[in-house]
């Protein structure tokens, strides 16, 4: 088995003691196929008990190991240390208030996603006796995609437009809010809109579509929140036609 | 325990030079002026047009000047850029589905430069080049 040294530059920040945070340096063995999720426990374990990060599957799936790994929103636990350098800087996810060394403050993502009504809204409710809401393989095709998401907020992360204008809903729950929208099951559209089609909604996107490509799940939200655009201006130039509809 | 939380700004006017994806964003919107100068300076061309004989040939010979073919060259290789990031980027806008599969993301984007190639035979045409 080979080993490396790697040093691991980790963003701290205790909120008792510092006025700000500052970078410390661990000097880490780390095996070939670790990552870097493997290292920071390692100086969890062995160096440093004080170190505060969140993590919890190790395999891609619970979303709570997002950081920055070299300038880049990563799950620690997807990093591996074969692709990086012998010196890893790891920092927590941008944009966010930090809440102590690599934990930051999820409030506002947790807000902006219930904000969107994330859960079907079903044209006529039905008893459990009448059974469940079919779809077809082809219905559920066409929002599979935009279900995979497992709130890393890595996507918020990479936005600049998050960074430079908060209230902006952002990335994963407007994505959330496509993949209600395009369920042949929900009939929500509508209520989501006032939320969704706003200012702070799908307008204040720009296209940098870094959320894309930093998603580990492809949702590819930025994709959806196009999609989303070109409905709702669809929809807004029908509401002008004869019988389209108010505005 | 009392909370702390520390906020970090993202600087207002610098934060695109901080990764090399934010910047190649920032050449596609700078492309997008380009373009859109390319067209005033065509707008501008049909003004002297309808001015008359010399008008015209007084823009002509601003535009086949040393100057002018600079700026042909310039505009010419941001609209390149313009044009191909966008058509990259219709598969994410626009999903085609056919029963359970989605008309994959190349074809789509190889039909965007079927139709370009085939727009700018004809506009070459049309001038009498081709
Ligand atoms: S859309 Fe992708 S990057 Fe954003 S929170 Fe969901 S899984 Fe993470
Ligand atoms: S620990 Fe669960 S996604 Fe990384």
């Amino acid at each position: 088995m080979t080993e490396r040294k790697i040093e691991l530059e980790v963003l701290r920040y205790r909120p008792e003691q510092d006025a700000e945070p500052w970078f410390q340096t661990y000097t880490v063995p780390c095996p070939e196929e670790w990552v870097v999720l493997d290292a920071l426990n390692y100086v969890k374990d062995e160096i440093d008990r004080t170190l505060s990060y969140r993590w919890s599957c190790h395999m891609f799936v619970c979303g709570s190991c997002g950081m920055v790994i070299d300038g880049e929103p990563k799950l620690a636990c997807k990093a591996f240390l074969r692709d990086y350098g012998d010196k890893i800087r790891v920092e927590p996810l941008a944009n966010f208030p930090i809440e102590r060394d690599l934990v930051i403050v999820m409030d506002d993502f947790m807000e902006k996603l219930e904000s969107v009504k994330p859960y079907l809204i079903p044209k006529e409710e039905k008893s459990l006796d009448e059974g469940s809401y079919l779809q077809t393989p082809a219905q559920l095709k066409a929002y599979k995609q935009y279900s995979m998401c497992i709130n890393c907020m890595l996507c918020y992360s990479a936005c600049p437009q998050y960074g430079l204008a908060p209230e902006f809903i952002g990335p994963a729950a407007l994505a959330l809010a496509h993949r209600y929208n395009m369920d042949s099951r929900d009939v929500g559209r509508k209520a989501r809109e006032d939320t969704v089609a706003s200012h702070e909604g799908i307008w204040e996107c720009s296209f940098v579509g870094a959320c894309s490509e930093v998603c580990p799940k492809s949702v590819d939200p930025a994709g959806a929140i196009q999609q989303v655009k070109f409905s709702s201006a669809i929809d807004y130039f029908t509401s002008w036609l004869p019988g389209g509809g108010s505005r | 325990m009392s909370r702390k939380p520390y906020q970090r700004e993202l600087p207002k006017t610098t934060w695109f030079l901080r990764h090399a994806r934010y910047k190649k964003y920032m050449l596609h919107e700078i492309s997008a002026i380009a373009v859109a100068v390319y067209l005033l300076i065509l707008i501008v061309g049909l003004f002297r047009l309808a001015q008359g004989p010399d008008a015209w040939a007084g823009w002509l010979a601003f535009v086949t000047s040393p100057l002018g073919l600079v700026i042909h060259l310039i505009v010419f290789g941001l609209s390149l850029v313009h044009t191909t990031a966008w058509f990259k980027a219709v598969p994410q806008a626009m999903r085609i589905q056919r029963g359970e599969q989605f008309v994959p993301g190349p074809t789509i984007v190889g039909a965007h430069y079927v139709v370009w190639a085939a727009v700018s035979v004809f506009v070459l045409i049309l001038a009498g080049v081709a």
